[in-house]
């Protein structure tokens, strides 16, 4: 049965992206770019060289924490879709703690860094937690809305009051060299893409060998028959909002701290949505969102690729087949449910 | 620099009113989608990409009705592709509605790629109307009654909807395939009709909501989402407020239209650059707190339509 289940999830994803890639063919045709090569500058342009694959590892390290903290609460029915917010808010937390640790060595510096910015990212979804436990306000619209006054809260610290001096570009200083992540020498990786690794597998054996993870599903499946077999709802909820929130500041943490180096105005290209995006592909498994992380984020450096390549095909088109491959897999996999289920 | 502050006032009331209209659009048509049971999270993408063609159309044509018209029809295809995934295969509607916003935003940003390699589009928004005597009064006069026809058709749309819902059989329908699909079907109502209907009219009145952004008011678009900057969403949010009724539909959007306005004539007049550079950033953020504040304080009695995002399948 598991297996037999198994084997129907990987043709769904085997047609899905088939699917989305023939559409996409079909789209760069009739806006007069050539199918073949640009499809090749995809794969050559994320996975081609060392250093692409690095990018491609780099990128992935923001969107797999974002992806985790969609798909930990999600597994408790609790839709956070404020990660982008609490991206930015522990991006913040990381620049304002960065910035008083100058004198630190790394060793010390780096672990405040990372609490700053899990306690930052949880701080902003405290609102909405407190709100859906205490007042039962459904989570969706208190968590997306505190995105926007993230985003112009940051907007407005980077254009005033911890903009760098004399600075054309609307962002902070650069942090003190300490707290930057280490990188593996002759290569972009950083630190970043080991601690979303990690989390990952932190998060499955959370939500899969352990009795809050049990609590978490059983909350998630079936509220009302959870409450009856024991189980405290509201204190999954409060479980899954903390490590939601801290993922979210991991995500923002990584750009800041190991990539950019300095915070800056819209740093985040929605990271945090299409982190939702890559769980959903991931079937909201922390293991399968590490590989769809890991396919949107090549995705995106190949269509890097291709806009600066001989055709110079817009990313946006790339966007848009990243959102066709997940809805198509979405949609072969439910065909696939109405099937098993209508013949068994 | 002195201020005064009547004159304030009343630029903010008229302009809160103009700032009303895309939202109350959107917010109408998403009652209808939610009433029938269906959340569409992709009206920001929708008003987006239906903006994007409006201005299109409206510059190479020359004329508003093109425009909207070809909006519509866009912003219908988008509806279509929705109900089919949603109602007809039935997948999760937050996550179909996030990932159809991402790719309607991303055709948009594609079209504006396009359609900036030739030119620099920009359009006259519609001049208001000025009813007679009415537009010179003082006060109500620059408030009410020097609006463009698209403000004054967004109330009457909401109006007309609110009817329909409450009044007509065809209203019944909606609701009663939102509150109760199985008994609905039993009493011979194609359940899933209604609701494709729903998503589609909700997306089509999104379309309209972001063409009357341009047409009506701007006359330019913006790549990035900076266009429609998050009505879409507030939208969303409006339907909450509004108790899932066209007709409060109405009182939300203006009070969020009033905070758009607040933002924007403080913004506009350097009142708070003493309060240090930047500060007008944090003026936008005025509607989202408004809306989290408007969450909390009402959100005692609310409840949605019972099966909202629960898809219907035939026993």
């Amino acid at each position: 049965m598991l297996s037999q289940l198994r084997s129907g999830n990987y043709l769904s994803y085997l047609l899905g992206i088939l699917a989305s890639l023939f559409l996409f063919s079909v789209i760069l045709l009739a806006f007069g770019y050539q199918p073949l090569p640009n499809l090749e500058g995809l794969a050559t342009g994320s996975f081609g060289s060392v250093f692409l694959a690095s990018e491609t590892f780099v990128l992935m390290s923001p969107l797999l924490l974002a992806a985790l903290a969609f798909l930990v609460p999600f597994r408790a029915r609790f839709y956070n879709i404020g990660v982008e917010g609490q991206i930015y808010v522990g991006a913040l937390a990381t620049y304002l703690a960065a910035s008083q640790l100058g004198g630190f060595p790394s060793v010390a510096a780096i672990p405040i860094v990372v609490v700053a910015a899990a306690l930052g990212g949880t701080l902003w979804l405290a609102l909405p937690l407190v709100m859906r436990i205490k007042l039962n306000v459904n989570e969706i619209f208190p968590t997306l809305v505190m995105n926007f006054v993230a985003i112009d809260l940051v907007n407005w610290l980077t254009a005033g009051p911890i903009k760098a001096p004399g600075s054309a570009n609307l962002e902070t200083p650069f942090l003190p060299t300490s707290t930057w992540l280490p990188v593996i020498p002759g290569t972009p990786l950083d630190l970043g893409v080991f601690i979303a690794i990690v989390a990952a597998i932190a998060v499955y054996f959370i939500v899969y060998r352990t009795v809050l993870g049990f609590e978490i599903r059983a909350s998630g499946a079936n509220p009302r028959a959870a409450k009856g077999g024991g189980v405290d709802v509201s204190r999954s909820i409060l479980a899954v909002g903390l490590i939601s929130g801290s993922l979210a500041g991991l995500a923002g943490m990584v750009v800041v701290a190991g990539q950019e180096h300095l915070l800056a105005q819209n740093f985040s290209p929605g990271y945090g949505y299409n982190g939702i995006s890559v769980s959903a592909l991931g079937a909201f498994h922390p293991l399968g969102s590490t590989v769809a992380a890991v396919l949107y984020s090549a995705l995106w450096i190949g269509g890097e690729g291709l806009q600066r390549g001989f055709e110079a095909v817009p990313i946006q088109l790339v966007f848009a087949l990243q959102a066709i491959i997940v809805l198509s897999v979405l949609v072969v996999q439910r065909l696939f449910e109405e099937r098993r289920s209508r013949g068994r | 620099m002195v201020v005064n502050l009547g004159d304030l006032t009343v630029s903010i009331l008229a302009a809160s009113l103009t700032l009303t209209m895309p939202i109350l659009y959107a917010s109408v048509g998403e009652v209808y989608a939610e009433r029938s049971g269906v959340l569409n999270m992709s009206i920001e993408g929708i008003m987006t990409l239906a903006a994007l063609v409006s201005l299109w159309v409206t510059y190479s044509t020359g004329s508003y009705l093109d425009g909207i018209v070809a909006a519509v029809l866009a912003a219908a295809a988008v509806g279509v592709l929705h109900s089919l995934v949603t109602v007809r295969i039935g997948i999760n509607q937050l996550i179909a509605g996030l990932l159809i916003y991402s790719l309607a935003g991303a055709i948009a940003d594609f079209g504006y790629g396009l359609l900036t390699q030739k030119t620099f589009p920009i359009i006259h928004p519609i001049r208001p109307v000025y009813i007679g005597g009415l537009s010179n009064l003082p006060v109500v006069g620059p408030i009410l009654f020097s609006q463009n026809v698209l403000v004054y058709a967004s109330f009457a749309v909401a109006l007309v909807l609110g009817l329909v819902l409450y009044k007509t059989t065809w209203g019944l329908k909606v609701r009663a395939v939102g509150e109760n699909p199985e008994a609905a079907d039993a009493a011979g109502i194609n359940v899933n009709l209604v609701r494709h209907l729903c998503v589609i009219l909700g997306a089509i009145l999104a379309g309209v909501g972001g063409a009357s952004l341009v047409v009506g008011y701007l006359g330019l678009y913006n790549s990035g989402d900076t266009l429609v900057a998050g009505r879409g969403w507030i939208a969303i949010v409006v339907v909450i407020f509004a108790r899932w009724s066209p007709y409060k539909a109405i009182a939300g959007s203006w009070l969020f239209g009033l905070g758009y306005a607040i933002a924007a004539v403080f913004i506009g007049s350097n009142i708070f650059s003493s309060l240090g550079p930047g500060t007008g950033y944090f003026l936008l953020a005025i509607p989202y707190i408004f809306a989290i504040v408007f969450i909390i304080v009402f959100h005692r009695g609310t409840k949605p339509p019972s099966s909202l995002t629960v898809p219907y399948k035939r026993k």
